[in-house]
């Protein structure tokens, strides 16, 4: 059976040149696939999907353990709320005061520590100690702080024993410094990104500029003005866009130190999810105002790809 | 004839100098008050902690918060749960970030640039936002209350730092030494292991410096996912005593100084990589 040839058979026989030729035409960078195939799916299952998810979980409502379709109605209930629109100015609160906070400490170290010191062990000593804060969990700081902001801590001693005010602070049950204590505990938490990042970028100009600079007679104030600030104008300006996504979607603090308390005094957009949600165990709008949340900081992250682009990052 | 100039211009820097480090050192000292108050909170007896005035340095120095904390087996249940939970995510994050950061550094393949972009916006995803999903998903999948839920969630988010930090650290090795690898016989996947892994270490330190440290202070994910001492980790344990101890302020302060004497460590001893990790052009 000369025309009969089995496909066991068709395998067995040597390949025909053509079919080598097709083989090796796959194309050299599909090797890249295979290194990228493990993240992409592990990325596609545990995060993507989930986003899909919560898409989907705020347009349905769930009775008896059965979803169903409900539309909008989530949409228009959250923001139709009082509540939702206080954490969302406590959000913005939050977020600018944070990041000028951290842009301003985060400069004023990177400068000091950028200056010629006598000796560089100290230095270096005095960068690891500014940069500590960072490596505490939230849950710790929040804790530390707490003991510092007790009625009769540290900070109230200073304020009633040393400076002779009639009442310690309440500074976590007062609706009206409460935001302002949260974001301290924040500022000091997260600053040493800011200063290590400037601090690379800063040791990254050229000294040829500042010579030319002080030949020109420009004084300290100067320098810093049309040279130093100009060079780190880039990073700044990405740097912040990014703190401002991070700080946006902050919760651990505010869950440690206040609970979105006094009252909401406190209660950012992303402590309304928790508290919608898993406190509330009002799953399907809790969902809603993720999705705001995302489409929000995705305007963000827009902004902020834009940006590093313009600025021609050399990574791709 | 004047000849000061040379050593008046020394005398002024010094002042200058001298300020620039006095203003940082101080700052540095300050900054570091809720520390040392911490430390210092779970080695003084109770009636040292809130009394007037308050003394910088313990007046009597006492271990038995901290003996307390260790000897109840709860917390080193926590304290072993919190190592798994860094330990399982580094290991991840590295192998599976250095696989897609080489990927993406070696290969040019359509859609790699979207793939990037994709990454990095996932980078900046706040956890919050998913919480629902995952609290969802981990009840119909069985990993509520579980560890491998927490850890599979958990890389879910350190994964695109540590692929964008990895590939920002293996273009800046040279592709030569692979290809001269290659003309030698060894095939991509040898080349990676044998020649650009040991190459990149400082990279991977920092990187895996920075996903331990974000693991072990993993806070919301492990709240949302947990309800047991199970699978529940030292932030949680830590939140959950301060919580229900109010008052006990020395055994609060002993714990959060124990749960955070690790990180501590590391990042004395491996600092340099931090910050470089931390200074690293790849997401500024």
């Amino acid at each position: 059976m000369a025309g009969f040839r089995s496909p066991v058979g068709a395998l067995a026989e040597p390949v025909a040149p053509s079919q080598v030729r097709a083989r090796r035409r796959l194309p050299r960078y599909a090797a890249g696939y295979v290194f990228v195939a493990p993240v992409l799916l592990y990325l596609l299952t545990t995060a993507v999907y989930p986003i899909l998810n919560v898409v989907a979980m705020s347009v349905r409502d769930v009775a008896a353990g059965r979803w169903y379709f409900v539309g909008f109605a989530h949409y228009r209930q959250v923001l139709q709320d009082p509540v939702f629109w206080n954490a969302f100015r406590n959000t913005a609160i939050f977020t600018v005061a944070s990041t000028a906070a951290h842009l301003l400490l985060g400069m004023a170290f990177a400068l000091l520590l950028h200056e010629v010191w006598f000796s560089r062990a100290l230095r270096n000593v005095t960068r690891g100690a500014l940069i500590l804060p960072w490596v505490f969990s939230t849950a710790a700081a929040g804790l530390m702080w707490s003991l510092l902001y007790h009625p009769f801590g540290l900070i109230n001693y200073l304020a009633v024993g040393v400076f002779g005010r009639a009442q310690p602070f309440e500074f976590l049950g007062d609706a009206r410094i409460a935001l302002a204590s949260v974001i301290a505990v924040n500022v000091w938490k997260s600053y040493p990104f800011y200063m290590v990042a400037i601090l690379g970028e800063l040791q990254a100009i050229p000294a040829d500029l500042f010579d030319a600079a002080k030949v020109d007679g420009a004084g300290g104030v100067q320098r810093f003005w049309y040279v130093t600030l100009p060079q780190l104008r880039g990073v700044l300006i990405a740097i912040s866009t990014l703190d401002v996504i991070l700080t946006f979607g902050h919760v651990d603090l505010i869950n440690i130190l206040t609970r979105g308390g006094p009252g909401r005094a406190t209660e950012t957009v992303a402590f309304h999810v928790y508290r919608t949600a898993l406190l509330d165990g009002n799953l399907a709008k809790g969902s809603a105002i993720s999705t705001i949340m995302l489409v929000v900081l995705t305007l963000f992250c827009w902004m902020y790809l834009r940006i590093l682009a313009r600025r021609g990052s050399e990574s791709w | 004839m004047v000849v000061a100039p040379p050593p008046l211009r020394r005398i002024r820097y010094g002042v200058h100098q001298g300020f620039i480090v006095g203003i940082s050192v101080a700052s540095a000292a300050l900054l570091l008050v809720p520390v040392v108050w911490m430390v210092g909170a779970g080695l003084r007896p109770i009636r040292e902690i809130l009394s007037y005035p308050p003394t910088l340095l313990p007046k009597a120095l006492t271990f038995q918060y901290f003996e307390r904390i260790l000897a109840n087996p709860t917390y080193r249940h926590y304290f072993l749960n919190s190592a798994v939970l860094a330990l399982a995510t580094l290991g991840l994050a590295l192998v599976l970030g250095s696989l897609a950061a080489y990927g993406f550094s070696r290969y040019k393949f359509p859609g790699n640039k979207a793939m990037l972009m994709g990454i990095l916006a996932l980078l900046m995803l706040p956890r919050v936002t998913l919480i629902v999903p995952y609290f969802h998903l981990a009840h119909v999948v069985g990993l509520y209350d579980t560890l491998l839920g927490l850890i599979i969630v958990n890389t879910a988010f350190l994964l695109p730092t540590s692929t964008w930090l990895l590939k920002g650290y293996f273009d800046s090795l040279p592709e030569e030494l692979e290809e001269a690898a290659m003309v030698d016989g060894c095939i991509r996947a040898q080349a990676l292991w044998k020649i650009v892994l040991p190459l990149a270490v400082p990279g991977l330190i920092g990187v895996g410096t920075f996903v331990f440290i974000g693991s072990w202070n993993e806070y919301l994910l492990a709240v949302v996912l947990s309800e047991t001492p199970r699978a529940q980790t030292l932030t949680v344990g830590l939140a959950a005593f301060f919580g229900q101890y109010v008052r006990d302020w020395n055994g609060i302060m002993a714990l959060s100084t124990l749960a955070s004497l690790p990180l501590v460590a590391i990042f004395v001893f491996l600092q340099r990589w931090v910050v470089q990790g931390l200074s690293s052009g790849a997401i500024k």
